[in-house]
């Protein structure tokens, strides 16, 4: 028996006659964070919708905690905590109202869940103002709060940042953090924002047009990742030159007028700085760097980065 | 479902508009007021009297009126702020959410028409234009109560629509155009429009005096009737708030 939370095989949405998510299959492990990385419209919000029955599968498999959603709802939603899109409530009455709504559709049975959940997301418990004055930061705390009222082991957050300022950008990924580190949550996250996946997941889904590119660890993506040394200089040709000659290089490529970059990185720079500076070519830096999510995610989609 | 309609309730704090349209209750009865104390009769019908205040214009008009605009303010949040997809996934059924509005809707109704009762009780009675008899007011409470549940399931269909509308200007739209399409076809046809139905119900034992119907009464076709209609509009809401994820 396998650890997935979430695994979905050949999962397929046709609008129309258009395929907004191809074939997909994604795997969420049991306490990992899982960040599904995409450009706005890409179909993260569909993969999530379809994981949790809110939309119909055009075809092939969802299964959540090991079983099919579909006619166990009553004992599946339960352990789920989630927030698809922006998470809408009542504008006439109050965040603690709102939630003790949800808590007693719930049937959330400890007495300080809704106090507790507002305290988490840092919103005041019996506050008297109303969800419609609220801003769209404390929509989205709210609507995490709600995600978390009932304690759900598996936490589905589509772009939970969003909406969100600076401060509450970092406190909100602290928080997703904790819950996976502290709790044990399984949290499957969509995000546009690299910064924040790179950061956030343990593992990542890239997809694009609704194709699941890669599916891997951030520990194996960061080992694939290149790393290179990036050296800038006053003459390119002949710093090739010296280091084709002296040094026996080949791998490396010439990114402009004055900068190269040399893929073998245990090349003895020293040494190389030295050769060069011998010939009178100017060495301005040489540092070593690794390509950035960004950098990959251009790569696999072949295009434009995100963000 | 009970604590489905306890949370319906909740969810209407603050609504003063849910609380002020239980004014339209006492339009009649003070119009039927106004009229007998304008002939300055007195000693007249009970039964002439609560036609005036219970059994004419607020059967016919007002009660599906105030009625259609509750439907759609039970309705307005969760369509208009997304918050269908969040209830699925506590979950609630769509059955339950439906029957729960309905409730809602059916309790106000009562409550509607007991209002109205006791106006008309206190506008005819106070001034003496009625003698105080216990008979004729549990005559007055049995047809506002009769009122009040066959207008209720007379309003399944509005309920039904206003599920499927974002907005809620077409929802009022539709609500008016129903309840004087009910009012306007009761000549024609007493058993097409479910609040002509009620009509017949309600007047099925012809004690009520000035109120002639078209057609020969039959109280059973009408149920049937509004059945039918409410049968319709549950299985058209079921289809709606399936698409509506």
């Amino acid at each position: 028996m396998n650890d997935f939370m979430i695994e979905t095989t050949q999962l397929t949405k046709m609008y129309g006659g258009q395929k907004a998510v191809n074939c997909v299959d994604l795997h969420v492990r049991k306490g990992r964070v899982y960040g599904l990385l995409g450009r706005n419209g890409a179909g993260k919000t569909t993969i999530m919708k379809m994981i949790l029955g809110l939309t119909p599968i055009t075809s092939g498999e969802v299964s959540v905690f090991g079983q099919n959603i579909k006619g166990r709802e009553k004992r599946v939603y339960p352990r789920i905590g989630a927030i698809i899109e922006t998470p809408g409530f009542y504008p006439n009455l109050t965040g603690t109202e709102n939630l003790e709504i949800f808590a007693r559709l719930r049937g959330t049975a400890a007495p300080n869940a809704v106090k507790d959940a507002l305290e988490i997301v840092g919103l005041p418990y019996k506050d008297k103002k109303l969800f419609s004055k609220y801003s769209l930061g404390m929509k989205q705390r709210l609507g995490i709060a709600n995600a978390i009222l009932h304690d759900p082991e598996l936490l589905i957050l589509d772009e939970p940042t969003n909406g969100l300022d600076p401060i509450g950008i970092a406190e909100m990924r602290e928080f997703i953090r904790k819950l996976s580190v502290e709790h044990g949550k399984t949290i499957l996250l969509s995000s546009h924002i690299l910064s924040e996946i790179a950061v956030l997941a343990d593992e990542i889904g890239i997809i694009d047009h609704g194709v699941l590119l890669e599916e891997t660890s951030m520990a194996e993506l960061e080992k694939k990742n290149s790393k290179y040394i990036l050296l800038e200089v006053s003459n390119v040709p002949k710093a090739t030159l010296i280091l084709e000659r002296q040094f026996g290089l080949k791998d490396y490529s010439v990114q402009g007028d004055q900068t190269l970059r040399i893929y073998d990185t245990a090349l003895d720079m020293a040494a190389v700085n030295k050769a060069l500076v011998m010939q009178n070519i100017a060495v301005a830096s040489s540092q070593l760097c690794n390509d950035t999510l960004e950098d990959y995610f251009k790569k696999i989609t072949g295009g434009e980065g995100i963000a | 479902m009970l604590k489905l309609i306890q949370i319906e309730f909740m969810k209407l704090r603050r609504r003063k508009l849910v609380w002020l349209m239980l004014l339209a209750s006492l339009v009649m009865p003070f119009f039927a007021f106004l009229y007998y104390g304008y002939f300055g009769k007195t000693g007249i019908d009970p039964a002439a009297f609560y036609k005036w205040s219970a059994f004419g214009y607020t059967m016919l008009i007002i009660l599906p009126f105030v009625l259609g605009m509750l439907c759609t303010i039970l309705m307005y949040n969760e369509n208009r702020y997304d918050m269908l997809k969040q209830l699925w996934i506590v979950p609630v059924s769509r059955l339950g959410y439906f029957f729960s509005k309905f409730f809602v809707v059916l309790i106000y109704s009562v409550c509607f028409m007991l209002i109205t009762a006791i106006a008309s009780v206190l506008f005819s009675v106070l001034p003496g234009y009625v003698v105080f008899e216990w008979g004729s007011i549990f005559f007055l409470m049995k047809k506002c109560l009769e009122i009040a549940l066959f207008t209720a399931f007379a309003m399944l269909p509005v309920l039904a629509v206003t599920a499927s509308q974002k907005g809620y200007i077409l929802s009022v739209c539709i609500t008016l155009i129903y309840a004087f399409a009910g009012f306007f076809m009761t000549p024609i046809n007493m058993y097409l429009h479910p609040l002509s139905c009620v009509s017949v119900i309600v007047s099925r034992s012809g004690d009520i005096p000035g109120l002639t119907l078209p057609q020969a009464v039959h109280a059973p076709v009408a149920i049937l009737g509004i059945f039918l209609w409410s049968v319709a509009a549950t299985l058209f809401a079921m289809v709606t708030l399936n698409r509506r994820k």
